[in-house]
């Protein structure tokens, strides 16, 4: 039971969430039906699991909440913000009941009070249902099954005529497995009736034309035997009567007398034997039929589309692939140098299937951040009934697919990010009427694929960011002297400072500080770069780019004097041969490639490593931006499925190396970010040059 | 021979709990997680007996219900649905479309096997 109660947790946790979207939807449009149906579908399930698994408190929790939704469902009550409200609040609780469903947190048993009595006023208002019945229905859930007992008989004798209508095999139904369940309840004789039998032309083997007369003799009291045509008793006519409260099929007077009444007439009927019966006085014990026991023998055949994993497996299969990668490139290694044409064709193949393998593995890792989509509305949401404010949260490109470690990773940074816009981006509506912008407010999420990157970008319509105000800031906290003239972009930058906030008034919401420091800190640590553009009055917008994976890229890997270096693949555009002294002996750092000027790092001299003596060199081009730009290099090796390993803390300090990758012979290959690199070395460029220009 | 028997829930819990407990009881158990996924069981294959809940996404029970009902193979097989206490209304719908019975969550496996041996054995 406790496998399967886990099983449920999961399975409500998603439910839980799905119903959160599915409100927030219907907050929308909440005349939609099907969400309505959707919202009631959800509960509905939650309800029945939760009965099942013996979480109690919540199935009695969604019962109240299905019964209000039943009546939005008939258009006996409409979708107000006041149900919504009290739903969303129940959605929460319903989060803390699968955690702790005995109720034993004060905080949780306040709620649950709370949320019931709000519940039951809304279901009072419409006084369709009443409370009192939902209590009820809960007690006689569970109802003991059948125990006889063989000691003294306790038997009454009932009566039943069973007659079922023509048309009852017609939905499945086989009225000789009911008979067989009425003599599981006792003593039983049935006695068929074939007179409605038509003619042998006439009869339709689909049709049911028997009755029968039954005398049962049982403990157990006549709803039980109600119990058995219970599936039936509209395609039936049942009658039952208590005979006595003996058991006369022990009676051997009774039978005698049944006997004669069946010759006789045809219909025993309930009239000439209740009169006999009442002669009667006499009772004696009966016999008992015992269930059978079926033996165990199983063979399952399952046809789930998808299962679920726990991410530690998916974790453990990302390692194992990892290293299959990397042993995969020693085989291929190994087999050149062997030069055995067999070994080198194996290593090709094992080489095919790693690849198509790691692929594989990745996809599953990866999930659309839809997925963290609800909370984002849900706090959009409540915020801005918080703070007055009037705004919306529009989300595109959701399907976008990350490694399931980011978007663990973004949830935080991006909560973050939201509340500062509502807080100190979105005005509230009086303000943003004056201002000549409508009075609902807008922060748009949007997801695209960039490149190896996948971009988010977070905009509001609000108040933007005044560069004045941080440069006073800065000034005032001696980041900057008063006579800097820091660049727009440079200026953004410092609000990514740790303690920088230009709020004025802190409030609980953002503004106390700990701010986008940590923000670009935890963007940081899933190796992702966060950007902030603002504009005064016209709004923020902050883009944070990620790496689509973490663990396995796709590289060139070349070679500077005796060091390997990998470059990311997505971001190489073309490789050229260039001529030594074409690039070390030039002034403005510009090689003409097919006809064009490109501006190139000469990664020997980025690196103070002593100039190639060779005549002959490499430049890999990779984009940049919108850009291409040179990178200079000794020689080209070739692709390479680079497994990133992190840097020892000793390597904290820089940006430019992102990791590094063990080579099939052992040798360690350093992963350049290419897009850091190039901001790097362009930043000293310009530091080297501009003092001179000023001069 | 076994009996098969065919579960459509879309709920895993239910259909984990349904199939384990028919399992035990020596059923041969077949899983369909909506109505539109149960139908590609019912290409002929030999089935005793099917229990569907009804609120399903895609294709919900009662249309699964008629359809099977339109099939010469499966005009007659019982199908039992899962349903609620207080789904009265439900209940004569689903009846209507053909079903034999129900089962009313929550159940007891007792219960369950109670309404499987109403209308097959």
């Amino acid at each position: 039971m406790d496998n399967f109660r886990k099983k449920f947790i999961e399975e409500a946790t998603e439910h839980i969430s799905e119903l959160e979207k599915a409100l927030l939807e219907l907050e929308r449009d909440p005349e939609n039906k099907e969400i309505v149906e959707k919202v009631f579908r959800i509960m509905h399930s939650l309800k029945g699991g939760g009965a099942m698994f013996g979480f109690e408190k919540i199935s009695e929790f969604t019962h109240n909440l299905e019964n209000v939704y039943d009546l939005v469902r008939n258009g006996q009550m409409h979708v107000s913000k006041d149900l919504l409200d009290a739903t969303l609040a129940s959605v929460d609780h319903l989060t803390n009941l699968l955690d702790d469903d005995k109720v034993t947190l004060q905080s949780t048993v306040d709620k649950h009070k709370e949320l019931t009595n709000k519940i039951g006023e809304i279901i009072a208002l419409r006084q369709a249902i009443s409370v009192e019945s939902i209590k009820k229905s809960k007690e006689s859930t569970e109802v003991s099954p059948t125990a006889k007992s063989a000691k003294e008989d306790k038997s009454s004798t009932y009566y039943i005529l069973f007659q079922p209508n023509e048309t009852i095999f017609d939905n499945g139904t086989n009225p000789l497995y009911l008979l067989d369940e009425i003599y599981g309840l006792g003593s039983c004789m049935a006695i068929p009736h074939v007179t409605k039998i038509p003619d042998y032309s006439e009869i339709e083997p689909t049709r049911c034309y028997t009755y029968w007369e039954i005398f049962l003799a049982t403990s157990n009291d006549v709803n039980s035997i109600t119990d058995v045509f219970i599936f039936v008793e509209d395609e039936c006519t049942i009658d039952i009567h208590k005979l006595s409260d003996t058991n006369l099929l022990s009676n051997k007077q009774f039978l005698d007398k049944l006997e004669e009444l069946h010759k006789e007439s045809k219909d025993i009927g309930i009239n000439d034997l209740q009169a006999f019966v009442s002669k009667l006085v006499s009772s004696k014990t009966l016999k008992e039929k015992k269930a059978e026991e079926r033996a165990v023998a199983t063979s399952k055949e399952n046809s789930i589309s998808s299962i679920r994993v726990s991410s530690e497996k998916l974790d453990t299969l990302m390692n194992l692939v990892s290293e299959l990668v990397t042993t995969q490139a020693r085989l291929s290694l190994y087999a050149e140098k062997a030069s055995n044409t067999e070994l080198i064709a194996i290593a090709e193949n094992v080489q095919k299937l790693s690849r198509q393998l790691r692929d594989i593995a990745f996809s599953i890792v990866l999930i659309p951040i839809e997925n963290l989509l609800t909370r984002f509305q849900r706090l959009v949401r409540d915020l801005s009934q918080d703070l007055k404010k009037e705004a919306s949260f529009i989300a595109e490109g959701t399907d976008t697919e990350l490694d399931k470690t980011i978007i663990e990773n973004l949830t935080d940074p991006l909560l973050h990010i939201l509340r500062n816009s509502l807080d100190h981006g979105i005005e509230d509506p009086i303000t943003r009427m004056k201002l000549g912008k409508p009075r609902h407010g807008t922060i748009l999420l949007k997801a695209f694929y960039s490149g190896a990157n996948v971009h988010i970008q977070i905009s509001d319509d609000g108040a933007g960011i005044d560069q004045e105000k941080i440069r006073q800031k800065a000034i005032s906290k001696g980041l900057i002297t008063a006579d800097a003239t820091p660049s727009h972009k440079e200026l953004m930058d410092l609000l990514f400072l740790p303690g920088f906030s230009t709020a004025t008034n802190i409030t609980d919401v953002s503004g106390r500080g700990v701010g986008m420091d940590v923000v670009r800190r935890k963007i940081a640590d899933i190796r992702g770069e966060v950007e902030i553009e603002s504009k005064v009055n016209q709004g923020t917008t902050i883009t944070i780019k990620l790496p689509l994976t973490l663990s396995i890229i796709d590289g060139l890997l070349v070679k500077i004097k005796d060091t390997f270096y990998v470059l990311p693949l997505t971001s190489v555009d073309k490789i050229y041969a260039a001529d030594h002294s074409k690039l070390v002996n030039t002034f403005n750092n510009l090689i003409v490639l097919d006809g064009q000027q490109i501006p190139f790092f000469y990664l020997r001299g980025e690196f103070d490593i002593e100039e190639n003596k060779g005549k002959n060199e490499q430049i890999v081009v990779v984009r940049y931006e919108d850009k291409r730009i040179g990178l200079a290099v000794d020689t080209v090796i070739g692709e390479y499925q680079a497994v990133l390993k992190p840097l020892g803390k000793y390597y904290k300090n820089q940006e430019i190396i992102s990791g590094a990758t063990i080579l099939g012979d052992g040798t360690i290959a350093l992963v350049i970010d290419t897009n850091k690199a190039i901001k790097y070395f362009s930043l000293q460029f310009s530091q080297n040059v501009t003092p001179e220009d000023k001069k | 021979m076994a009996k098969t028997i065919l579960i459509v829930d879309d709920s895993e819990s239910i259909r984990e709990v349904v199939s384990f407990t028919l399992e035990n009881e020596g059923y041969k158990v077949l899983v369909g997680v909506d109505g539109k996924d149960a139908l590609k069981f019912l290409d002929g294959t030999e089935i005793d007996l099917i229990i569907t809940d009804l609120h399903m996404p895609v294709m919900d029970g009662i249309v699964l219900i008629k359809e099977i009902r339109k099939m010469e193979k499966y005009q007659r097989i019982p199908i039992l649905f899962l349903t609620t206490e207080s789904q009265a209304a439900k209940k004569m719908e689903a009846k209507e479309a053909g079903a034999t019975g129900w089962i009313i969550k929550p159940f007891v496996p007792a219960k369950l096997i109670a309404a499987i041996n109403k209308v097959i054995r």
